[in-house]
């Protein structure tokens, strides 16, 4: 049984490279939601470092997607390389994210949920009127500009296929990356915080330093997904950045299952694939309905799972009896 | 102009300040943050446009009107208020934490589509319910619709206030505030006391509701979001579970807007909100008048 | 004569404007230890908190192996080699057993992110030697069976000893217990103080707040009676038992 449990992971991981090339000429809307879902998680496996693991209620995680998108935007229109771009947006999420966990940490729960809120309602209208930089609601680019593409070598970026092993790859970082956190002294750090804040701090932890990484850490998955995102769609506005979308990642790592990568998973499958492949298969009639049955499932789903599909579970390991 | 933004700024915070009660009173009795409390806003609203609508015969009577389309925007809300509660609350009681927020973002989302389909996405006028008559007042002008907005919401504060305080209902709802457990023994019905409340806070967010729709003269089933984030907003600056912190709340929000966006400017005067809140929260983590509830170690 | 591994130079400790402290001042010794007892109230949690860093005294220091501690932070106390255990037991609900306890390594190892990131060799010996000592520590406090169980689905017996265990992770010098046999019978109350013995054959000095007191009579090399925030009395069990001021405070409160 255990011998062809080893063979899951690297079957999965073939399924997804080889995915695309079945679907290129059939249906090449799917490899456009494919890719949209690999946006969404590498999101989704951000914020969860922050409210899955370290239990933090994050309600404005899109404004890093947009600190992310916006520098992302602005850098390409001025001819900077992507790959120059990448490290420099994440930095720039990850010090935006650091300064603003600096006063925000040490409030109590709730309070950091509305405080997050108000901070991504801040950015997202500050990119609304901040014409002369962001082109305010018109978006980036302006008439006449472009986003320069990516170049990989000598393969230049322009098909939803080729986005779409750039985001698989990052996903894939992203994933062992978390899942690399899980198990680590840090990992149990900030689920320990989770549990209960103050034990945590007399047990030896430094609480406020280790919600700050945790806190930086999510901020840099944010803006890199949001630098990605541009590059692929090439077209950023502040609309695309509203609290609902935060309110939406939120929904997705919560009923997936909160604090377990398998549940952000399922999570942002459920609440992004689902109703992309429903709008392709209904048509524009269900569309209107769409958001309603949304709201009524995501309710139902909740009352029935409170603890979301697939709650987190702590690993079993292995006891050592000592003589 | 300065006192043109002040009587500008207590009638917005008039209405945030109604609006803000619902929140605060559910957080306090149930530690939630009721996410849809904006979606009974809405739909008081509407409630209220319905009813001048289908009674026109009524406004032949206008001094009958006005109150029985509040009474049923607050009959409506309330009960709305009281059904959310029972349906995508109540199982979430013993949940995680989180899951009841979810379960209030799932509704919200419900009921501003269901109204969207129902009705309309464009927005609708809010039919003219009374005559408004303006006047001058030192140089600013106040018109009455303003005035009614003012002392309809004292006149519902001063009720809570005399509600929660002189009354055994009020008193129940204090005590299963700070104890479910021990409310509970002392033979308090918690679930109805629980109803009342988010009767009670439904009903007040539905007026808010009505005076919002009559003072901008427009409703939209997505009316609700934004003055429900700063109505929130009021609620935690002025403390979070505290009644008199929301109607302050609200009125310092409501001064605030008033002054951004006569002052500094009308697109970021909702920024500015934000970023006091902000300030608010760290300098004072309870808010103005919230208490800082320190936990037993 | 063992030397002082702890002194209390009078501590004060005002809550807006209720003394709950006043002029505390005591030592304990290296391997000693010391009962602290007194009516509900007294002060004694107030204490603790004040000697874990969980806020500073209103006026008075803290010395813990001859350096100043006062009013540093909870996480630091601990590092410096305080630990303690909880008057409401806080564990970490939701993590095993094991995990418990390896948590309370955390102020004794090192790695950070970027060597979880990379997995480096450093971090892999460290993440061994955490999960070994863990399990050491487990099993000489009785619980290694329970390694894999959620701390939430422990008998309430044996989570008073998870955070026994918890706290001996981080390899303290002196150990605060508070009311660590509430709730437990006689049987119990009698195998958690041979617990404590063993613990302070470790060279682990203790203060164990009691309200039990048989138990704490029976374990404590010296007691220290607190009433009203205020020092009445000190000295050994027999003593102390004896002093007038203590049955005074004590009287009625039965």
């Amino acid at each position: 049984m255990k011998s062809a449990g080893r063979y899951i992971l690297p079957a999965i991981i073939l399924l997804l490279i080889v995915f695309p090339l079945v679907f290129l000429h059939s249906n090449p809307y799917a490899i456009q939601v494919a890719g949209l879902i690999g946006i969404y998680l590498i999101l989704c496996l951000g914020l969860n470092i922050t409210i899955g693991y370290t239990g933090l209620l994050d309600l404005g995680f899109m404004a890093f997607y947009a600190i992310g998108a916006y520098i992302a935007a602005i850098l390409s229109i001025n001819n900077v390389s992507f790959w120059i771009i990448l490290p420099v947006c994440m930095l720039a999420g990850g010090v935006v994210r650091w300064l603003l966990g600096l006063p925000l940490l040490k409030l109590r729960g709730d309070y950091l949920a509305i405080v997050t809120l108000a901070f991504g309602e801040i950015v997202r209208i500050a990119a609304n009127n901040a014409v002369s930089i962001t082109n305010g609601p018109k978006g980036l680019p302006r008439v006449g500009e472009r986003f320069s593409s990516i170049n990989f070598f000598s393969i230049k970026f322009t098909e939803n296929i080729h986005f779409y092993y750039l985001i698989l790859f990052f996903v894939f970082i992203a994933i062992v990356a978390s899942r690399r956190l899980e198990n680590s002294r840090l990992g149990r750090a900030l689920v320990a915080i989770r549990e209960d804040e103050v034990a945590a701090e007399l047990t030896g932890i430094n609480v406020a330093a280790v919600k700050s990484v945790a806190f930086v850490l999510s901020g840099i998955f944010g803006a890199l997904s949001g630098a990605i995102y541009a590059h692929w769609i090439g077209f950023i506005s502040p609309e695309m950045f509203t609290f609902w979308e935060s309110v939406f990642l939120v929904a997705m790592i919560v009923i997936g299952g909160m604090g377990n990568i398998s549940g952000v998973i399922l999570g942002v499958f459920l609440l992004v694939g689902v109703p992309e492949i429903l709008r392709d298969t209904l048509g524009t009639r269900f569309v209107d309905y769409r958001m309603l049955i949304f709201g009524a499932v995501m309710v139902a789903v909740i009352i029935f799972r409170p603890q979301g599909i697939l709650p987190s579970k702590r690993r079993a390991l292995e006891l050592e009896a000592h003589v | 102009m300065l006192i043109q933004q002040i009587i500008n700024g207590l009638t917005l915070g008039s209405i945030y300040a109604l609006f803000a009660l619902g929140y605060t009173m559910v957080y306090g009795i149930l530690l939630m943050i009721n996410f849809a409390h904006s979606e009974i806003f809405m739909v008081g609203a509407y409630c209220g446009f319905w009813f001048l609508s289908m009674l026109p015969f009524l406004s032949a009577f206008p001094g009958l009107l006005i109150p029985a389309m509040f009474l049923a925007a607050i009959i409506f809300s309330g009960v709305l208020a009281v059904l959310m509660e029972r349906v995508a609350y109540r199982p979430l009681r013993r949940a995680p934490r989180l899951a009841p927020l979810i379960s209030a973002i799932g509704v919200s989302i419900f009921l501003q589509n269901l109204m969207m389909l129902a009705v309309s996405a464009q927005s609708q006028p809010y039919p003219e319910s009374f005559n408004i008559t303006r006047f001058q007042f030192y140089g600013a002008t106040v018109n009455s619709l303003q005035i009614f907005i003012f002392l309809l919401s004292i006149v519902l504060m001063v009720l809570l206030e005399i509600f929660i305080h002189k009354t055994k209902v009020g008193q129940a709802i204090r005590a299963v505030s700070q104890n479910h457990v021990v409310a509970q023994l002392m033979g308090i019905d918690v679930n109805k006391i629980i109803a009342m409340v988010f009767f009670i806070g439904g009903g007040l967010g539905g007026v808010a509701g009505v005076l919002n729709g009559m003072y901008y003269g427009s409703i939209k089933y997505n009316m609700g979001f934004l003055p429900g984030i700063k109505a929130f907003t009021a609620a935690v600056v002025g403390g979070i579970g505290n009644i008199r912190g929301a109607i302050a709340g609200g009125f310092i929000l409501g001064l605030l807007e008033a002054f951004s966006a006569g002052y500094i400017s009308s697109e970021n005067k909702n920024i500015i909100a934000f970023a006091v809140l902000i300030l608010v929260l760290m300098v004072r983590p309870g808010g103005l008048f919230g208490e800082e509830v320190t936990e037993k170690i | 004569m063992s030397e002082k591994i702890l002194e209390i130079k009078n501590v004060s400790k005002n809550f807006s404007g209720l003394e709950a402290l006043s002029g505390i001042s005591f030592e304990v010794g290296k391997n000693e230890i010391l009962g602290l007892i007194g009516p509900n109230g007294a002060g004694k949690s107030t204490l603790f908190n004040i000697i874990t860093g969980v806020y500073p005294p209103s006026r008075g220091s803290v010395v813990y192996k001859g350096r100043d501690i006062t009013g540093i932070p909870g996480h630091q106390a601990v590092r410096a080699g305080i630990a303690r255990t909880f008057q409401n037991i806080r564990l970490f609900s939701n993590m095993s057993v094991l995990e418990n306890v390896m948590v309370g390594r955390h102020c004794r190892t090192k790695s950070e992110l970027f060597e979880a990131f990379f997995r480096t060799r450093g971090f892999r010996k460290e993440e061994d030697e955490i999960k070994s000592s863990a399990c050491r520590i487990l099993q000489d406090t009785g619980l290694l069976k329970y390694g894999n169980e959620l701390a939430k689905n422990l008998a309430y017996g044996s989570q008073r000893r998870l955070e026994i265990a918890r706290a001996l992770a981080a390899e303290p010098g002196l150990l605060l217990l508070d009311e660590p046999t509430a709730g437990m019978n006689p049987r119990e109350s009698a195998e958690l103080m041979e617990m404590i013995r063993e613990v302070r054959s470790k060279n682990i000095a203790i203060i164990i707040i009691e309200h039990q007191m048989d138990v704490v009579m029976n374990v404590s090399d010296r007691i220290i009676v607190l009433d009203y925030g205020k020092m009445i009395s000190t000295g050994t069990p027999l003593e102390v038992q004896k002093d007038p001021a203590v049955i005074e405070a004590y009287l009625g409160t039965e």
